[in-house]
């Protein structure tokens, strides 16, 4: 196992190897549609540090076993060689919503803001008369309100992902900021956002999206131009993302995507 | 004795009114009742109200064919093969209006309506616009003192459309192990009808065998009819795996409506029978081989 720094990673494979490095061993993740940066770290988390990760595939397929990652994360054969079906209606949400299991989950949205208040439902001021209709919140609306910590990943940052205020909120961030998620009774919320351009948190007692590290040769002028809103930089306290391993990379390339389906996300 | 419950597609179809809630199977591009809903479009139903945890395909035909006018669900994607157009267009213009709402919230309206509650309380949505937007979800106080939750009022949809791997004809549905979403789970039991298309009808003894594949028993079960491949273009696993080639035909056409009116003619409104419908669409040796492990397109 070489575990010395990659000199031949690729931007999808640091976004994979920095999500999976929020997984510990004793938790549990699943994942919904087109998420194949998800499913990825989840794999590598289980090949690497956290072995014994539980991983509910596609909110289906309990401790799934699929030879690579398939052209759907929502759709069989994802779920090959499951221990157990979860019947949705019951038993996945008895899981989600009891709170004592997995307390962490991947958020991908369509428009984030500073405060990391997710929109996958509409883009335009009208919500019945939308300019553009998004998919929908679909398990989102739950998972921003149920005290998940919502680790969010962008592998297209831009103005247009990134905004000073989401048209539509379809998953609770931090709200307006500061403890309005407390005031409401809400526990958990975003924690980090994993784009390709860098690594964002929030501030602890504002709720500002704010930068944590840039991704090696990426500027700060690059990710403040394609943040749409101002986001949060103290100087001093920027850091160099961790580049992938050697077999962190190989692992994802030869053994959990070798078809290379995690791409599809990319430069949309 | 158990009633007979075996019927043909287009007279089980012909009982659902125009106007009505119809809830049906489908997750992505997955296990929808599609000859179902092309025999709903073939009959020239109008202004349904679709509910469906998420919706792929059939929504965007029936979008297309403009045969609903509200959708009520969680989203409506097909995942891979992309947003629905039809759907999307038909949104975007007004001519379907959507009543979103979170996972829990559909599984809790969907339970109350099965239980016979006027609602079912979830966490979930608290702090998004999701709750403003619909006015079947209000913000209420625990009695107990809790923090507030949310009231998802009951809904009882006029009629249920799925379909299952194999039936005997008194309506006792059986389902092979595969995912179980709640279109399956909750929304039959909160219908006040259900209409079934089965890959086969056997016979009951066969049931006998294999009890705990039986999903629903034949009383709540208005109609059967047997259709195989009766959920193509959607994956029925473990039977049969999705049809890629056949759903980006359809993305191909579904922007333009003459496209979509050629499309509509050859595979929803000039098929007699799914015999027919199944030659158009490649033979039955070619939806073989749409196995549900190899698909890596």
């Amino acid at each position: 196992m070489n575990d010395k720094p990659s000199t031949d990673w690729t931007v999808d494979e640091l976004m994979v190897t920095t999500l999976a490095a929020t997984l510990n061993n004793d938790d549990q993740a699943c994942n919904g549609m087109a998420s194949f940066v998800p499913v990825c770290a989840f794999q590598l988390a289980r090949l690497t540090h956290a072995p014994d990760l539980v991983w509910l595939a596609s909110a289906i397929g309990l401790d799934a076993r699929p030879e690579r990652v398939p052209a759907s994360t929502l759709e069989a054969p994802l779920w090959r060689d499951s221990i157990m079906y979860l019947e949705q209606y019951s038993t996945f949400w008895d899981i989600v919503l009891n709170g004592r299991w997995l307390q962490k989950f991947c958020v991908g949205a369509a428009q984030l803001d500073r405060y990391g208040n997710g929109n996958n439902s509409v883009i335009g001021d009208v919500y019945h008369r939308p300019k553009v209709r998004l998919p929908g919140t679909a398990g989102l609306g739950d998972m921003g309100s149920i005290g998940k910590r919502l680790f969010f990943w962008n592998p297209n940052h831009s103005p247009r992902s990134f905004v000073e205020k989401v048209d539509f909120v379809s998953c609770a961030g931090w709200l307006g900021g500061g403890d309005e998620r407390e005031r409401l009774g809400l526990t958990g919320g975003p924690e980090l956002v994993i784009t390709n351009l860098c690594v964002m948190d929030f501030h602890a007692e504002t709720r500002h999206m704010r930068l944590k590290s840039l991704h090696p040769g990426v500027t700060l002028e690059q990710v403040q131009e394609a943040t749409g809103f101002d986001l949060l930089i103290e100087d001093s306290a920027v850091l160099e993302t961790p580049v992938p391993t050697v077999n962190q990379v190989r692992l994802i390339r030869e053994v959990i995507d070798p078809d290379g389906m995690r791409l599809r996300e990319f430069g949309r | 004795m158990s009633k007979e419950k075996l019927t043909s597609l287009a007279e089980a179809i012909g009982t659902v009114p125009d106007g009505a809630t119809v809830a049906i199977q489908n997750m992505a591009t997955q296990s929808a009742p599609m000859a179902s809903v092309r025999e709903l479009i073939r009959q020239g139903h109008t202004g349904l109200e679709v509910v469906a945890l998420i919706g792929g395909i059939p929504i965007d035909l029936m979008a297309a064919a403009g045969t609903m006018d509200r959708f009520t669900g969680a989203a409506v994607s097909m995942e891979q093969f992309g947003l629905c157009q039809a759907y999307r267009s038909a949104v975007e213009s007004g001519r379907i209006v959507v009543q979103e709402l979170s996972e829990t919230a559909l599984n809790a309206r969907l339970g109350a309506g099965a239980r016979n509650l006027p609602f079912l309380p979830t966490r979930g949505m608290i702090g998004t616009d999701l709750i403003a937007i619909n006015p079947n979800l209000v913000m209420v106080p625990d009695p107990f003192g809790g923090p507030d939750v949310v009231a998802c009022r009951a809904l009882i949809p006029d009629v249920a459309l799925v379909h299952c791997h194999r039936a005997d004809r008194f309506g006792n549905l059986q389902m092979e192990p595969t995912a179980v979403w709640p279109d399956i789970g909750i929304m039959p039991k909160a219908a006040k009808k259900v209409i079934a298309t089965v890959e086969e009808i056997v016979d009951t003894e066969l049931l006998r065998s294999s009890p705990e594949k039986t999903i629903l028993p034949g009383f709540m079960v208005d109609a059967v009819v047997e259709v195989p491949f009766g959920a193509h273009p959607t994956s029925f696993n473990p039977r049969y795996g999705y049809d890629t080639a056949f759903h980006r035909e359809w993305i191909a056409v579904s922007r333009d409506p003459e496209g979509t009116s050629a499309w509509m003619q050859r595979y929803v409104y000039e098929p007699d029978t799914q015999d027919e419908y199944l030659e158009r669409v490649g033979g039955t040796d070619r939806l073989e081989a749409l196995t549900r492990w190899e698909i890596t397109e």
